[in-house]
C-alpha cells in the first residue's frame, strides 16, 4: 500500500474497527510478560478447581468408595438441595447472617468515622485501638467471645446477673434463638474498622471549602453532612458495603469455631454447611452441587461488585 | 550536534489520526519550536522523535540514521519535560549523574561532568538538595542541566516554561535562548505560546489538527502565513479577519462588507483575487496595520468602537465589521470612547487576502 | 428579653456542640464494645485455672500470675514445644507468602497500571473478581491438586494458596500507588539512557516503596490469620500453623481458659505490632485502591 493511499484511507477508517485483537495482542506482546506469574497461578489455583467442582455436582461419591469412583446422578444432587428443609434454614441463616452484618458493620463504622473526623487529643491513639479488632485472627476473636459467652463462667452473663437483669447466665450460644444475633455481634466486632477505615479515607475527599461554603449559606451540621458529605461518601460506601457483604457471604470461621453450626443447625451458613457436607459426611457430590448454587449467587452479586468498582475507577479518571 | 528528518510521519490512535503526514527537516544546530493550540500532534511529534511512542508510518533521521525502531535511550537525544520529572527520591547531583550512569561512564567522568553543567547553570549549591525542596524555576534548571549533562546530538523540549509563573517564564525564556547560542544544539522544541516560538526559534512549525501548516522563519510565518489558521494563529492579538464578497467590473475589483462599504483594491491585490475563482474573499489585517479616525475620511469605511482597551503604551479598540471582530491599535493619547464613531482605512500594502473556501491565502503569482 | 439576640447568634454553634457530645458519648461506646473483649483476654491470661472457673469471676485476679505464658513458652514441656513449633510454622509460611506476593503483585501491578494492551481491563476484573469465590468452593478440588503436586501436609501447598488468594487485592493496592507516579518520569528515565526494565527498577520500585510495605503487611497478616486451608490441608502436628495449632491445644484442654487466652494474645502480638508500626501505609494503601482522589 502506497503513503497515498494509506493516508486517503485515513478519514473513512474513523468508522471501521481498531487493528485485530490479535494483531495487538503480538505488538504489545512484551507487555504480558508482567502479568504472566499471576496468570499462571490464578488459573491453575482458581480456574481448576471452579471446573471441577462443577463436574462433581452432578455426581454422588457414597462414603465408601473412593472419591474417583463417583457415580453420575445428573441433576440429583440439585433437587435434593432444593427440597430440603435444611436448605432453607441455612439460607435464611445466611441472608439474615449477612444483611445484618454488613449493615451493623458499616453504620457503625460510618459513625465512628465520623465522630473521628476531627482533631482531638487521642485520635491517633484511639483510630489504632479501634482497628486492631480487625488486624487480629478470627480464630483468635472466636475463642475470645466464646469465652466472653461462656454459660457458666463469661463475664457479659456475670455483669448481667449482678446487676440483677437476669437470675442465672443466659445461653448465648448454646440457645437457638440467640445464637445467630450472638454470633453476629462478634462479627460485627470484627467488621466495623474496615468500614471505619474506608469511610474515614472517604471523608477526606470532602472538600473543605464546600463544607465552608454549606455553613456560609446556613446550613446546619445534619444538612452539611446529607447535602454535602454523605453525597461525596457515596462511591466509597458502595464499595465498602460490597466488600463487607461478599466477605460475611463467605464467613467460615466464627460459626465453624465458636458453635460448629448448632445448636440444631440454627448457626449453619452456606459455608460452614458445605464444610460439613463435604468434610464431615463426605458427601462431595451434595457439597458441589452447593457450591454451584453459591457460585450463581456470587455471580449476581458480583456483577453488581464490578459495576461499582469500575464506576468509581471511571469517576477517578474523569 | 545533528539534524533531523521527519518523512511523511503518521501517528494514529484507532480511529484518531494524531499525526498526519508531517514532514520537515531541523538543521544541525537549529532551534525549532513546535507550536500550535493544544491537541494539535505536536507533543506527539516530540513524543515520536524521542521514540517514546511507536510511528504509525514514515520515517525519522537522526543524522544520518534512521532511528524508528531504534530504543529512546540508543537515540543520543535529551528530553525536558513540561512537569521537569525529576526523579523524587534522588538528589539534584543524583538526577544529573543518572544518565551518564546509565551510559556507564567512569566514576569521576560523572563527578567532572555533573559539576560542570552545575556550573553553568549556576546552581553548585543545590546539588545535594531534592527535587521538592527546590522552586519552579530551579527544578526547571535541573531539568535543562540533566538533558546538557549528556552533551546529546539533539534536544527536545516540552512545554519546559508553561508551568513557571509569568515573570519567570521572560527569564528562562532568554536563559534557554542564550543556551542555544553558547551550545549551537539542535532543539526541537514544543509550545501552546506562539509568543515563545516567535522570539525564540530559528523557525517554527505551526501544526493544527495533526497537518503541519507552515514551516518557515518567525517573521516569514508572522508576514506571510499561508492559511486562515496561521494568521489568526501567531500574533497577538489575533490577525482580524473580516469576510467579504469579491467583484469586478471596468477593470476595478472590489470587496464588499455586509454593512454596504467596500473597498477598491490595489492592482496587486486585485490580481490575486481575480486569479482565484472565488467571490468569497477574507480580508485579514494585523491591529497595526489599519489606520483609525475619529473624524469622516473620504473612502474611509465607517465603523463603530465597540471596546477599549488601555494597555500603557497602545490603546486597543475593536470595532464590528462584517460580523468579524477587528482589532486595532491606535496612541493612547488618541481619546476614543466605546459606542463612538470612527472611521477605517487598511494598508493595502500589509494587508492578507484568504479565499473564503479554502482559507488558504490568495497569491498573485 | 436581652437573651433574644445572643440567642439566636449561638444557636449555629450549639448544635455543632450537640453533635460533637453524641460523636464523643458514640466513641465511648465504641471504645468499650472494641476494647473490653480485649482486656478481658489479658485478665483471663493472667489467672490460675482454677480462678478463671468461678462464678462470679474475679474481675481482677486475686494472684495475678504468668504461668500460661511460661507454659507456652517453656521448649523443654510438651505444649511449649508444640506451640513454639506451630510459632515457628505461621512464621515461615506468613514470610515466604509475603516475599513471593510481593515478587508476582508488584509487576503485575505495574502492567495493570501503565499499558495498554488487549484484555487489560478483562484481567483486572478477574483479578478483582477472585475475591468473589468462597475459600469452602476451592478446598476440595484445590486438595486433590495439591496431592497431584505433592504439596499435601507441607507448608508449600499453604503458601501457594495464600499467595493466589492475596493476590487480588495485592495487586489492587499497588495499582492505586502505580497511578499516581507520573508517566513523564519512566519516559524521562528512558531517554536518559535506561531501558524500559531498568526505569521500573531504578525509578519507579524506589517511589513505590510505600506501596509495597503495604502489600507485604497485608500478605503477612493474611497468611497469618489464615485458617481453613490450613485445618483442611495440613493434619501432621510438626506441620500446623497458629490458628490450627491452638484449635487443636482447646479441643484437648476444654477448660484451659487462660492458657487459651494467653496463646490467642501471642498469636495477635506479631500482627499487631506489625500492624501499629506501619498502619500509616497500610491504611493509605487500602484507601488508595477504594478511594483515591
Amino acid at each position: 500500500m502506497t503513503l497515498a493511499t494509506r493516508l486517503a484511507d485515513a478519514p473513512l477508517r474513523e468508522n471501521s474497527k481498531e487493528p485485530g485483537v490479535l494483531q495487538r495482542a503480538w505488538i504489545n506482546r512484551a507487555d504480558y510478560l508482567y502479568v504472566l506469574p499471576s496468570i499462571v497461578v490464578m488459573l491453575i489455583v482458581i480456574a481448576y478447581p471452579i471446573y471441577y467442582t462443577i463436574e462433581l455436582s452432578f455426581f454422588t461419591t457414597p462414603p465408601s468408595l473412593q472419591l474417583r469412583d463417583k457415580i453420575f446422578v445428573g441433576l440429583d444432587n440439585y433437587s435434593l438441595i432444593l427440597t430440603s428443609d435444611v436448605f432453607w434454614r441455612v439460607t435464611a441463616n445466611t441472608f439474615i447472617w449477612t444483611i445484618v452484618s454488613t449493615f451493623a458493620a458499616f453504620v457503625l463504622g460510618l459513625g465512628t468515622a465520623l465522630a473521628l473526623n476531627h482533631e482531638f487529643v487521642g485520635r491517633g491513639v484511639l483510630r489504632a485501638i479501634l482497628i486492631i479488632p480487625w488486624v487480629i485472627s478470627a480464630v483468635a476473636a472466636s475463642y475470645i467471645w466464646k469465652w466472653i459467652y461462656h454459660s457458666n463462667f463469661g463475664v457479659i452473663g456475670a455483669v448481667l446477673v449482678s446487676l440483677g437483669i437476669t437470675d442465672r447466665p443466659p445461653n448465648f450460644i448454646d440457645s437457638v434463638s440467640t445464637v445467630l444475633p450472638s454470633l453476629i455481634v462478634v462479627n460485627v466486632w470484627r467488621e466495623f474498622p474496615f468500614a471505619m477505615i474506608m469511610l474515614m479515607a472517604g471523608l477526606q475527599t470532602v472538600p473543605d471549602q464546600l463544607l465552608r461554603a454549606a455553613r456560609v449559606d446556613g446550613a446546619n451540621a445534619w444538612q452539611s453532612f446529607w447535602h454535602v458529605t454523605f453525597p461525596h461518601l457515596q462511591g466509597v460506601s458502595t464499595v465498602t458495603i460490597l466488600l463487607l457483604a461478599v466477605s460475611n457471604f463467605n464467613s467460615f470461621i466464627i460459626p465453624w469455631i465458636m458453635t460448629g453450626g448448632g445448636p440444631s443447625n440454627a448457626s449453619h451458613i452456606w459455608i460452614t454447611h458445605i464444610y460439613e457436607l463435604a468434610f464431615g459426611r463426605q458427601r462431595w457430590g451434595i457439597a458441589s452441587a452447593y457450591s454451584v448454587l453459591l457460585f450463581i449467587i456470587m455471580m449476581t452479586l458480583g456483577y453488581f461488585y464490578v459495576r461499582a468498582l469500575s464506576g468509581a475507577e471511571r469517576k477517578d479518571r474523569g | 550536534m545533528a539534524h533531523v528528518v521527519l518523512r511523511n510521519l503518521v501517528k494514529t490512535y484507532g480511529p484518531h489520526t494524531a499525526v498526519n503526514n508531517v514532514s520537515l527537516t531541523v538543521n544541525d544546530g537549529e532551534f525549532v519550536a513546535l507550536v500550535g493550540p493544544s491537541g494539535c500532534g505536536k507533543t506527539t511529534t516530540l513524543n515520536l522523535v524521542a521514540g517514546l511512542i511507536p510511528i504509525t508510518s514514515g520515517d525519522i533521521s537522526i543524522g544520518d540514521r534512521v532511528v524508528n525502531d531504534v530504543d529512546p535511550k540508543n537515540r543520543d537525544i535529551a528530553m525536558v519535560f513540561q512537569n521537569y520529572a525529576l526523579y523524587p527520591q534522588k538528589t539534584v547531583y543524583k538526577n544529573l549523574a543518572f544518565p551518564l550512569q546509565m551510559r556507564r561512564l567512569p566514576r569521576d567522568e560523572i563527578d567532572r561532568k555533573v559539576k560542570e553543567a552545575a556550573r553553568v547553570l549556576d546552581m553548585t549549591h543545590l546539588l545535594e538538595r531534592k527535587p521538592r525542596e527546590l522552586s519552579g524555576g530551579q527544578q526547571q534548571r535541573v531539568a535543562l542541566g540533566r538533558a546538557l549533562v549528556r552533551d546529546p546530538a539533539v534536544f527536545l523540549m516540552d512545554e519546559p516554561l508553561s508551568n513557571l509563573d509569568a515573570k519567570l517564564r521572560v527569564q528562562m525564556r532568554s536563559e534557554i535562548k542564550r543556551f542555544h547560542q553558547d551550545l549551537e544544539a539542535t532543539i526541537i522544541y514544543v509550545t501552546h505560546d506562539q509568543l515563545e516560538a516567535v522570539t525564540m526559534a530559528d523557525k517554527m512549525a505551526v501544526m493544527n489538527g495533526g497537518f503541519l501548516q507552515q514551516y518557515d522563519s518567525p517573521a516569514q510565518v508572522f508576514n506571510h502565513p499561508v492559511n486562515m489558521f496561521v494568521a489568526s494563529f501567531i500574533g497577538s492579538p489575533a490577525m482580524s479577519l473580516i469576510p467579504l464578497e469579491a467583484s469586478s467590473a471596468n477593470g476595478r475589483t472590489v470587496l464588499t462588507g455586509e454593512e454596504g462599504w467596500s473597498i477598491e483594491l490595489s492592482p496587486h491585490n486585485a490580481r490575486k483575487v481575480e486569479r482565484s475563482t472565488t467571490k468569497k474573499v477574507v480580508l485579514g489585517a494585523r491591529h497595526s496595520t489599519i489606520k483609525l479616525s475619529t473624524s469622516p475620511v473620504p473612502g474611509a469605511i465607517p465603523a463603530k468602537a465597540y471596546t477599549v482597551e488601555p494597555t500603557g503604551d497602545i490603546t486597543f479598540v475593536q470595532a464590528l465589521l462584517s460580523g468579524a471582530v477587528v482589532n486595532i491599535s491606535v496612541p493612547p493619547t488618541m481619546p476614543v470612547a466605546p459606542d463612538q464613531p470612527i472611521w477605517l482605512e487598511f494598508d493595502q500594502e500589509r494587508m492578507h487576502l484568504f479565499d473564503g473556501a479554502t482559507e488558504m491565502a490568495l497569491e498573485a503569482d | 428579653m436581652t437573651s433574644m439576640p445572643s440567642n439566636v447568634a449561638t444557636r449555629p454553634r450549639k448544635s455543632i456542640d450537640g453533635w460533637r457530645w453524641v460523636g464523643r458519648l458514640f466513641l465511648a461506646l465504641m471504645l468499650f464494645y472494641t476494647a473490653v473483649p480485649m482486656i478481658w483476654m489479658l485478665i483471663t491470661s493472667i489467672k490460675s485455672g482454677f480462678a478463671a472457673m468461678q462464678f462470679p469471676p474475679q474481675w481482677w485476679p486475686n494472684e495475678p500470675t504468668l504461668a500460661s505464658y511460661y507454659k507456652l513458652l517453656d521448649p523443654t514441656s510438651s505444649v511449649g514445644n508444640d506451640f513454639l513449633r506451630f510459632f515457628w510454622n505461621s512464621l515461615f509460611v506468613s514470610v515466604s507468602t509475603t516475599i513471593l506476593a510481593v515478587i508476582v503483585a508488584v509487576p503485575a501491578a505495574y502492567a495493570f497500571s501503565r499499558f495498554d494492551f488487549p484484555g487489560r481491563k478483562f484481567l483486572f476484573f478477574t483479578v478483582l473478581l477472585r475475591n468473589m469465590f468462597p475459600a469452602v468452593i476451592f478446598l476440595v478440588p484445590l486438595f486433590i491438586l495439591m496431592r497431584l503436586l505433592g504439596l499435601v501436609n507441607t507448608h508449600g501447598s499453604l503458601v501457594l494458596t495464600y499467595l493466589t488468594f492475596g493476590l487480588p487485592l495485592a495487586i489492587w493496592l499497588l495499582k492505586g500507588f502505580y497511578d499516581n507516579i507520573p508517566h513523564q518520569l519512566e519516559q524521562a528515565a528512558r531517554i536518559d539512557g535506561a531501558s524500559r526494565f531498568q526505569a521500573f527498577i531504578l525509578i519507579v520500585m524506589p517511589l513505590s516503596a510505600p506501596g509495597i510495605i503495604a502489600t507485604a503487611i497485608y500478605s503477612f497478616i493474611g497468611a497469618w490469620n489464615e485458617y481453613i486451608f490450613a485445618y483442611t490441608f495440613l493434619n501432621k502436628n510438626d506441620q500446623l500453623t497458629l490458628p490450627i495449632g491452638i484449635q487443636r491445644f482447646f479441643s484437648e484442654n476444654t477448660t484451659d481458659f487462660p492458657g487459651l487466652m494467653a496463646a490467642s494474645f501471642m498469636m495477635s502480638v506479631p500482627v499487631v505490632v506489625l500492624f501499629l508500626l506501619l498502619q500509616r501505609y497500610f491504611v493509605r494503601a487500602l484507601t488508595e485502591g477504594a478511594v483515591k482522589h
